[in-house]
């Protein structure tokens, strides 16, 4: 008897850390990113595309897993970016505390958003969203004697000096938040979730909850997006209107769909490749952004289910043909 | 044997039009009774009042003696009411596995503590039961009406159930399907499982329960013996035409 | 007394522009059950259009109108024939790519005509005083004339052509319509059609009053999608009646206080609505 639970200890951990192969490559490739690539401006596209994953992966939890559309992300990430800049403007706090206020605010909004939304679904969740974010926006404006208005605050302090450093924190960002996230949905619960999103009605026949499940992912997709909304504001030594923006929040809709929505890894890998290609675009910065966009378009018609799971399925197929040829 | 449902003046209306009206009846455990009705009788409504979908405007609705009126659907699936429903709703982007393993996440099924391997185990086994072993893998999406009835009524007994809502568990079936169907649910109610149909196909419903409702119009207008029923001069008179006098002939 | 009849004016003109944006809005929902993010897209086409033709090339007033609305009528059927219909299945997948091809008609526009505000001309010059009271400009009084003009005629079309009884058909009960022989997807063509060709002659005709800017589609897009909801999915008075109220409530606020606080009041209505009656003033009931 123990001889056999011991063994089936085992094995469970081997697939386990199995399972986790993959993600120790990509985290393992990432952190030695800075010993090979010197040029600052790529470091400091990647510390972008870092912050932005986590953006996109609470967004994905909310929308692409629960169902709850949010076309206003911005209210947490900028809620989070605010709460940091205020407290560091104002109390000089370090960054060390002003973050974790920042999440806890930012999962606050997430609540307060969720508690009433609960009735909601589809384009009416999706307005209440961008009317919730676009609340917190004028908000901003009529107090603009504390805020900034426009400009917003300059002079937030930094992280840290040293560019790789903050590289590394960065990652460590990644992998502590999108971890999280990655924890919760492929935990008991996460097809708890996928029910939710393919039919409520019959997720409550079931015997879900489908109310407690909405409100507390809700307020951790709000906890995260505003801890990296308070992380990026520390990184740019500035926060401003654009965190809190319309643009922000379709770009993070945008963004995670064409990388493959419902799948928390699909919208990273859309968001690291969508800020290269933005990026690399810049040799022809006055079409730049209509190329984006026209690409962003063609990705939705011809690629529904989002860059990351069509070639996930192209590479099993291609897998898949050339085992059945040689297998026979 | 005591009752596991007791229902009681149970009202509701839609606007102006009454869905249904003061209704009483009970149900003793281990029974397997028939409800039927025309279309819009107000069984369906029934089902939905039962399973917390919808709140009625007055009466009371007793399961196990525990009022559940104003309870909400997921609780009374912990209490034990399982329904399945009359057009099929899987979860389409998930696996027949997945769809079977929703059930298990209900505060009944968490309350037993067991692991995920346990629950996959048990889902599996239950799909075996149901004809659908062979296709744990396949999404929802790609089954045929057929197997998502059988999804339907598996998603339904994962919940481990002491009293099973049936609605139109033949329709769009084949003969062949139904006649697999229809053993499968008689060894349910051996086994103890309470069970109410609400049914259109009457003659593979009378082969199937000892007792039958019949509705119409949300109010109850008989309740008896399928003999009984069919004998009934209101149930006849509610179901005009070929199908009162093929039901008389049973 | 001037304030209230001032109040009362301008309120009606911004109305008006809602009313049309939010009836085109409403009438692609309600017959194909397309939230159509990229319709204020049109509307702000509509704008640099006119502005193209008439101040840049020098085409007149009624030519350019002309080719200006057909126009983006042309270009919302070639949105949904080729961009929506592929995707109509799933609403969040239309809502998604509306979206992407809003912010993608912006940046056509930025490519094409750069960040900096257009000035186009109006289409009659007069000051108008309306009342003897209220001083106001002839093109907004002209915006709200054509507005209410074609809302009537909308109407009509909808209520007393055989095509818009089509269209009604099928915005209540889209296999029925087949069963009688409507095909949908002329219809979803049509709708689009005219309702892009409302929200261009609303692009159109506010130009000369606000200018045309890249990002004029951003504001009425939320205002409109809400007065849309507000006024319940799919119903027409219902929009109209919830055009009336967010105009009048954003002018008196504006007037009375601060736009910013208008802004403010046009959201929180929004959210008070959403929150209290999910299914607008006189929308269907959206059940279990």
């Amino acid at each position: 008897m123990k001889m056999r639970s011991k063994e089936s200890w085992r094995s469970r951990c081997l697939s386990i850390l199995g399972r986790m192969v993959p993600y120790l490559i990509v985290i393992g490739a990432l952190s030695i990113v800075p010993v090979f690539v010197k040029s600052y401006y790529i470091i400091d596209l990647l510390i972008l595309c870092n912050i932005y994953a986590v953006f996109l992966a609470s967004w994905d939890l909310l929308t692409g897993y629960t169902g709850q559309i949010s076309f206003g992300h911005s209210l947490f990430i900028g809620g989070g970016a605010y709460t940091a800049g205020l407290l560091n403007f104002y109390l000089h706090l370090s960054p060390l505390i002003t973050i974790p206020i920042a999440g806890l605010v930012a999962a606050g909004f997430g609540l307060g958003l969720g508690i009433p939304a609960l009735r909601l679904r589809g384009p009416y969740l999706a307005l209440a969203t961008f009317a919730a974010s676009g609340i917190l926006s004028v908000l901003t404006s009529v107090f603009w004697k504390y805020t900034g208005g426009e400009d917003g605050l300059y002079g937030i302090s930094s992280l840290t000096d040293n560019i790789v450093a903050k590289y590394y924190l960065s990652l460590a960002l990644l992998v502590i938040c999108c971890g999280a996230l990655l924890l919760i949905v492929k935990s008991r619960y996460g097809i708890g979730l996928l029910s939710i999103r393919e039919d409520e009605i019959a997720s409550m026949a079931s015997g879900i909850n489908t109310s407690k499940y909405k409100i507390v992912i809700f307020t951790v997709s709000g906890l995260f997006a505003g801890v990296a909304g308070a992380f990026y504001c520390h990184n740019q030594l500035h926060v401003g209107t654009e965190e809190l923006s319309l643009s922000l929040s379709i770009l993070v809709v945008l963004m995670s769909v064409a990388g493959g929505i419902g799948t928390i890894i699909g919208p990273i890998f859309g968001g690291y490749l969508l800020i290269f290609l933005n990026e690399w675009l810049r040799f022809v910065e006055d079409f730049r952004m209509l190329i984006y966009t026209g690409a962003v378009v063609m990705i939705l018609l011809f690629l529904p289910r989002g860059i990351l799971p069509t070639f996930i399925l192209m590479v099993r197929y291609l897998i898949g043909t050339r085992i059945s040829r040689s297998g026979d | 044997m005591e009752d596991i449902l007791t229902v009681e003046s149970l009202s509701k209306r839609f606007g102006g039009l009454y869905a249904v009206h003061d209704l009483h009846f009970s149900v003793q455990a281990g029974q397997i009774v028939g409800i039927i009705g025309p279309n819009g009788a107000g069984k369906t409504t029934l089902f939905n009042l039962l399973t917390g979908f919808l709140r009625p405007d007055s009466g009371t609705m007793l399961f196990n003696g525990e009022e559940i009126v104003g309870k909400k659907p997921h609780e009374i699936v912990t209490k034990g009411v399982a329904r399945s429903f009359q057009v099929v709703r899987p979860f389409h982007q998930m696996s027949v596995l997945q769809n079977v393993l929703v059930p298990s996440l209900s505060k009944k099924l968490l309350k037993k503590s067991l692991s995920r391997a346990s629950h996959e185990a048990n889902a599996r086994e239950l799909l075996e039961s149901v004809g659908l072993g062979e296709k744990t893998g396949f999404l929802a999406a790609d089954l045929s009406h057929g197997d998502l009835k059988r999804l339907d009524l598996a998603r339904a007994l994962a919940t481990e159930p002491d009293l099973l809502l049936l609605d139109e568990p033949f329709s769009g079936l084949a003969k062949a399907e139904i006649d697999v169907l229809l053993p499968f649910i008689e060894a349910l109610n051996n086994k103890g499982l309470t069970i109410i149909i609400i049914e259109h196909k009457l003659r593979e419903l009378m082969k199937l329960v000892k007792r039958v409702i019949a509705f119409d119009f949300g109010v109850k207008i008989g309740d008896g013996t399928p003999e009984e029923i069919a004998n009934n001069e209101a149930v006849i008179k509610a179901y005009l035409g070929g199908g009162a006098r093929g039901f008389a002939a049973i | 007394m001037k304030l209230l009849a001032e109040i009362l004016v301008y309120g009606a003109v911004q109305s008006a522009v809602y009313a049309l944006l939010a009836l085109g809005f409403c009438l692609i929902f309600g017959a194909a059950g397309v939230v159509n993010l990229a319709h204020t897209a049109f509307y702000m086409v509509g704008a640099y259009l006119i502005y193209t033709f008439m101040d840049l090339l020098g085409l007149g007033l009624y030519l350019s109108l002309l080719i200006s609305v057909i126009g983006v009528g042309v270009i919302g059927m070639i949105v949904q024939q080729f961009f929506i219909r592929p995707l109509m299945k799933s609403e969040m997948s239309v809502m998604m790519i509306t979206l992407a091809i809003a912010y993608f008609v912006q940046e056509l526009i930025l490519s094409f005509y750069g960040p900096v505000d257009r000035n186009v001309r109006r289409f009659v010059e007069a000051k108008l005083t309306i009342f003897g009271m209220v001083d106001i400009d002839s093109q907004r009084m002209l915006t709200l004339a054509v507005a209410v003009v074609l809302i009537v005629l909308l109407w009509l079309f909808l209520n007393k052509t055989k095509a818009g009884k089509a269209i009604l058909a099928v915005a209540q009960d889209r296999e029925g319509a087949i069963f009688i022989g409507i095909n949908p997807d002329r219809v979803f063509l049509q709708v689009i059609f005219i309702s892009a060709l409302l929200a261009s002659i609303a692009g159109a005709f506010i130009s000369p009053t606000l200018g045309a800017r890249p990002h004029m589609w951003e504001h009425p897009l939320i205002r409109c999608f809400a007065v849309v909801i507000l006024g319940g999915l799919g119903s027409l008075e219902g929009a109209i009646l919830a055009a009336i109220i967010i105009g009048y409530s954003e002018v008196v606020v504006s007037f009375a206080v601060s736009s910013y606080l208008g802004e403010l009041l046009a959201f929180i209505i929004i959210l008070g609505v959403l929150i209290k009656m999910p299914s607008g003033l006189m929308g269907s009931k959206t059940g279990t």
